[in-house]
């Protein structure tokens, strides 16, 4: 058995061909020396031939079907296509990874290349690892297992974050409470809100994340808890423009315990001015006065 | 069947009858060079859909869905309200083969559009529950009203010993306090992070056990699977191990020295 990579590959290619004399495509013997080839390649960090070799392997594993094996080849090409650093390629390669887990019919093994692919991704193509981090969620929350998006949804949060998409940070924040009230997970559920609120006051949305709030306390068991009276607390020292209040809270435990880019956003509140609101509750006293009907 | 193959059928099935779709070839016979025909329908295909998840808000029994749906709503709006000045650029250049009235149309149905985007409910009417109990009990914290400032009026009462002892304890005792707040400040601020680490811990824990009870089974299975296994192992190896084989054995063995032994002498 020639141990020169080359040449398997070339043998492989030559079974795969078909001729004359050859009426029927010999997948198996092709798809061991694939595999052996790419993994030559690797030890010799020949990436780009490595990844061409496990792409082989994986159509040949495809047409032996075995579907599970032809992914786990794919999910290795997308390893070697990060090294060389063709993004692109790489969130191809993971997608059809996740697409032959899909056909296996597991989904946690599909959401996960999905999950990987968007980490490897969300530095150089942010809006790519957006989709993929959506995609990899919906395949969880189909098949049921809600608990394991949580992580993908803090992700997808920081992401978000990150491109300074504030309404869809804490979009993102809210489907997190909502998959985390499906799995009964109090904790984490109002944990989310209390970071939808405090994502929609950094960007100065003072009435977004009164309305955040308000939506929040229709959950009876959120007005009451560690989170919820914080958030009470943010939102009243906003409209009565308490600055040293604010601050107070931004530094409290209860903030502290909350996602890390949840945290840094925190410990900026507040940002711009703060005395703006308080303006606006007297107008609507004096207009009150007047009006007599 | 499993449901990966219900799916791929019902997708080639779908595509099969595609043509018979009505909705769909209207939308691809939408003349193409008209981009404001083109947006226009794209933003009134996504103000539908709002409109129908507004609409399942009403229906929708959990609270925390409603809250979710509402965002939603709310940021499509916002984006919606975004592109309703691009189409109204739009509408107003003029197109090949458009009357005049038809131009006017357009900007009256761009306006109406503005109109259904922004009455699009997104449970923003309904106020928030009196939660001011809670808020302003845990806002004020507590306090202690001592307006004691360390001066009594000699004039109402004879210094005895007892009472010089009490109001030194006192002073005392109000010095160590602040001391002691800050102990108390520490302790609270570390059972608050307990109690997190606690809450997170128990989640951790609740997501582990279906696992674990996956991971059982399969054990299991595959416990049984070996312990068939090793059973018409011994089967067949003791077939094989049968007397009469062993003893052939031994016979053609003694038959093989016998002729090699042959051979060496005759060749000797």
């Amino acid at each position: 058995m020639s141990s020169d990579p080359d040449k398997l590959v070339a043998k492989a290619d030559k079974l795969t061909k078909l001729t004359l004399t050859r009426w029927s495509a010999d997948w198996r013997n092709a798809t061991l020396n694939y595999e052996q080839a790419a993994n030559a390649y690797r030890v010799a960090k020949k990436y780009e031939k490595s990844k061409d070799a496990f792409e082989k392997a994986s159509k040949g594993q495809e047409m032996l079907s075995s579907p599970w094996d032809a992914a786990k080849h794919m999910e290795s090409a997308a390893a070697l296509a990060k090294e060389l650093g063709n993004w692109n390629e790489v969130a191809d390669l993971y997608r059809r990874a996740s697409e032959l887990y899909v056909e296996c019919g597991r989904a946690q093994p599909a959401s996960d290349a999905l999950g990987k692919a968007a980490r490897v991704v969300e530095d150089h193509l942010p809006d790519v690892a957006v989709q993929l981090y959506t995609d990899a969620i919906s395949l969880l929350e189909e098949d049921d297992k809600d608990q394991m998006a949580f992580d993908l949804y803090r992700a997808l949060t920081a992401v978000h974050i990150k491109l300074e998409k504030y309404t869809d940070a804490a979009a993102a924040l809210l489907r997190l409470g909502l998959a985390a009230d499906k799995s009964n997970a109090t904790n984490s559920q109002f944990k989310a809100y209390l970071g939808a609120i405090i994502v929609y006051l950094y960007a100065h949305d003072v009435k977004a994340a009164e309305k955040c709030y308000n939506d929040c306390s229709q959950i009876p068991a959120f007005l009451g808890s560690d989170q919820g009276r914080c958030g009470s607390r943010l939102i009243s020292a906003y409209s009565e423009g308490a600055v040293e209040e604010i601050k107070r809270l931004a530094q409290s435990s209860t903030i502290s315990h909350l996602d890390h880019a949840i945290i840094k956003l925190g410990r900026k509140l507040p940002t711009g001015e703060v005395t703006a609101v308080k303006a606006g509750t007297e107008e609507g006293e004096g207009l009150d006065e007047n009006d007599l009907t | 069947m499993s449901v990966i193959d219900l799916i791929t059928r019902v997708d080639s099935i779908c595509r099969k009858f595609d043509k018979y779709d009505v909705d769909k070839q209207a939308e691809l016979n939408v003349s193409g060079d008209d981009a404001f025909a083109r947006l226009y329908a794209v933003v009134e295909a996504e103000l539908d859909s709002t409109i129908e998840k507004a609409e399942s808000v009403a229906s929708a029994k959990n609270r925390a869905a409603v809250v979710a749906i509402n965002a939603e709503i709310r940021r499509t709006k916002a984006r919606l309200l975004d592109e309703i000045p691009k189409l109204q650029r739009l509408a107003m250049k003029k197109v090949r083969g458009l009357s005049r009235e038809e131009l006017e149309a357009r900007s009256d149905l761009v306006s109406a559009l503005k109109d259904r985007i922004a009455s699009v409910p997104d449970g923003t009417t309904t106020a928030a529950q009196p939660s001011s109990n809670g808020g302003a009990s845990a806002s004020t914290g507590i306090k202690f009203n001592s307006n004691y400032d360390g001066s009594f009026d000699s004039d109402y009462f004879q210094n005895t010993e007892e009472t010089d002892r009490f109001r030194q304890e006192y002073e005392m005792r109000k010095m160590k306090q602040s001391a002691q707040d800050e102990g108390l400040d520490v302790i609270a601020e570390g059972l608050d992070t307990l109690k997190d680490m606690a809450h997170d811990m128990n989640e951790e824990l609740e997501r582990q056990v279906p696992l674990v009870d996956e991971i059982d089974e399969k054990v299991d299975k595959a416990s049984s699977d070996l312990r068939n296994t090793n059973v018409r192992l011994k089967d067949t190896v003791n077939q094989l191990r049968s007397s009469r084989n062993f003893c052939i054995d031994i016979i053609l063995l003694c038959l093989v020295l016998g002729i090699a032994a042959y051979l060496y002498n005759v060749l000797k």
